[in-house]
């Protein structure tokens, strides 16, 4: 059997763990764009912070491949799927022949249409590493800027504070995770952001970049705002150049059923590239977390060596703004949910929302209210109404 | 039976309880959004980031699991010995 993997991510990597274990003769291949063995995207921040080690980023050893007789091929990417032969051509120009086939290729940092050094994305290791190339260039009479709502903002608040640097935050919304949050939670960020002594700017589209060769400053409609370095998190986007011509469904991600297969034979995906058949929210979509990711790792290789059973879990991601403990569970869409309930306000300082599709819980997000956590999970998991939840206010 | 020490660092837990879902008999959440951990669902001595277990060894290695799930690795499990189990040195 050649179980041939794209990504060696989280998702991809664990898949060819789990089918190693299950058969210690099956030929398995990795090709993965990144230098590095794999590591913990999640652990960036807190290395960009000092609070671990550079090396206590990897959760495998460079070694750990080859012990597990695991082809690992780094600094490739796939270039073009072939189905009906079988095999994925890849940027080296090799053709790579499989039996069955993942795609875990996650997405990359929406990029902005202008540039200049001075300009961060934050999603590999190599991105963390160019960032405190700058923080160190710019040294402790920087000025901060950050233009986006979203996780990645998030990690970049958290860095700049951190290091006592002033914080410019623009976005083109009016609130954070804009997709999610109720206007009354979206205030309590902002409050969050804005007693933090953020200069905040809502309603402000990126415009331009200043600077000749470094980066000076960015324009908004709300006027120029003078910095020297910008961490950008404005959303991710798939790479499907290798898959147009395939036959595979493409929607927002590479579209699966309940048991991550495709509608290609032999032909699977998993992790944040993949828009699965969520058996617990009752429909497709696509989830970005470490947790389902891993988990979809897992479970796909299952699926692949034959065990054949649907994917089912309730995941959530958590992050905190200065204080503001966020937590997100389930499908947290606004435009997905029939109705969205808000427990608590923005004068307590803790909110949580409910939303509820076909009368029954299928998300939660809890804005410094983690006890909420535990009734939402059982709530979806059980497939409750949010009638028959109790919530403590005080 | 063996014995294993599991060790939350609440610097490095951020929430993300992936551990709560793959072993929730050992670790659950605190109203800090830190991970406790449990003996079997119970809290014998009260509220702590750190205890002697003693496990199955089935047990043993779905809670290696839950902390192999850990996206910042911030838990640590070592055997009677004082040996690292995880993460691996």
């Amino acid at each position: 059997m050649r179980y041939l993997i794209i990504g060696g991510g989280i998702a991809g990597t664990t898949a060819a763990e789990v089918l190693r274990k299950s058969d210690a003769s099956a030929e398995i291949t990795i090709v993965d764009e990144e230098q590095h063995p794999l590591y913990s995207r999640v652990l960036l921040g807190h290395y960009l912070k000092g609070k671990v080690s550079r090396e206590r980023v990897f959760l495998k050893p460079a070694t750990w491949y080859q012990e597990h007789n695991i082809e690992w091929l780094p600094g490739v990417v796939a270039e073009q799927l072939d189905t009906r032969n079988k095999f994925v051509r890849i940027s080296d120009q090799r053709e790579l022949p499989y039996d069955k086939l993942l795609i875990a290729s996650g997405t990359v940092p929406r990029p902005l249409e202008v540039d200049l050094r001075g300009v961060s994305y934050l999603r590999t290791i190599d991105d963390a590493d160019h960032l405190l190339q700058l923080l160190s260039e710019r040294g402790m009479d920087a000025r901060m800027g950050i233009y986006g709502s979203g996780f990645i903002a998030c990690e970049y608040l958290e860095l700049f504070r951190e290091m006592n640097l002033p914080i410019t935050l623009a976005y083109r919304g009016d609130k954070f995770w804009s997709r999610a949050l109720l206007p009354e939670a979206g205030e309590l960020v902002n409050k969050v952001l804005v007693d933090g002594g953020v200069e905040l700017h809502t309603r402000a589209e990126l415009k331009d970049l200043i600077g000749e060769k470094e980066l000076t400053g960015f324009v908004t409609p709300k006027g120029t705002h003078e910095v020297t370095l910008l961490g950008v998190g404005v959303g991710v986007i798939p790479d499907f150049s290798w898959l147009r011509d395939a036959g595979v469904e493409l929607g927002s991600g590479v579209k699966t059923n309940q048991f991550l297969e495709t509608n290609v034979p032999d032909v699977y995906a998993a992790g944040d590239v993949a828009e699965f058949e969520d058996v617990v929210l009752g429909r497709q979509l696509v989830l970005m977390n470490w947790q389902n990711a891993m988990s979809q790792g897992r479970h796909v290789a299952r699926v692949m060596a034959g065990e054949r059973v649907a994917f089912e879990l309730v995941s959530s991601y958590s992050i905190n703004i200065f204080g503001l403990e966020c937590i997100f569970v389930g499908d947290t869409e606004l435009a997905e949910a029939d109705n969205v309930h808000l427990i608590g306000s923005l004068e307590s300082g803790g909110i949580t929302q409910v939303f509820e599709r076909s009368e029954r819980v299928v998300g939660g997000v809890m804005l410094n209210r983690n006890s909420d956590r535990v009734l939402i999970t059982k709530a979806i998991k059980n497939k409750q109404p949010f009638s028959e939840l109790t919530f403590v206010t005080e | 039976m063996p014995k294993i020490r599991v060790q939350v660092d609440p610097d490095l837990c951020i929430g993300a309880a992936s551990c709560v879902t793959i072993a929730p008999e050992t670790f659950q959440m605190n109203e800090e959004n830190k991970a406790w951990v449990l003996d079997h669902g119970t809290e014998p001595g009260g509220s702590t980031y750190e205890r002697w277990l003693e496990v199955t060894e089935d047990e043993m290695e779905n809670i290696i699991l839950g902390a192999q799930s850990c996206p910042t690795l911030a838990i640590f499990i070592f055997d009677e010995a004082g040996t690292q189990l995880f993460p691996d040195m």
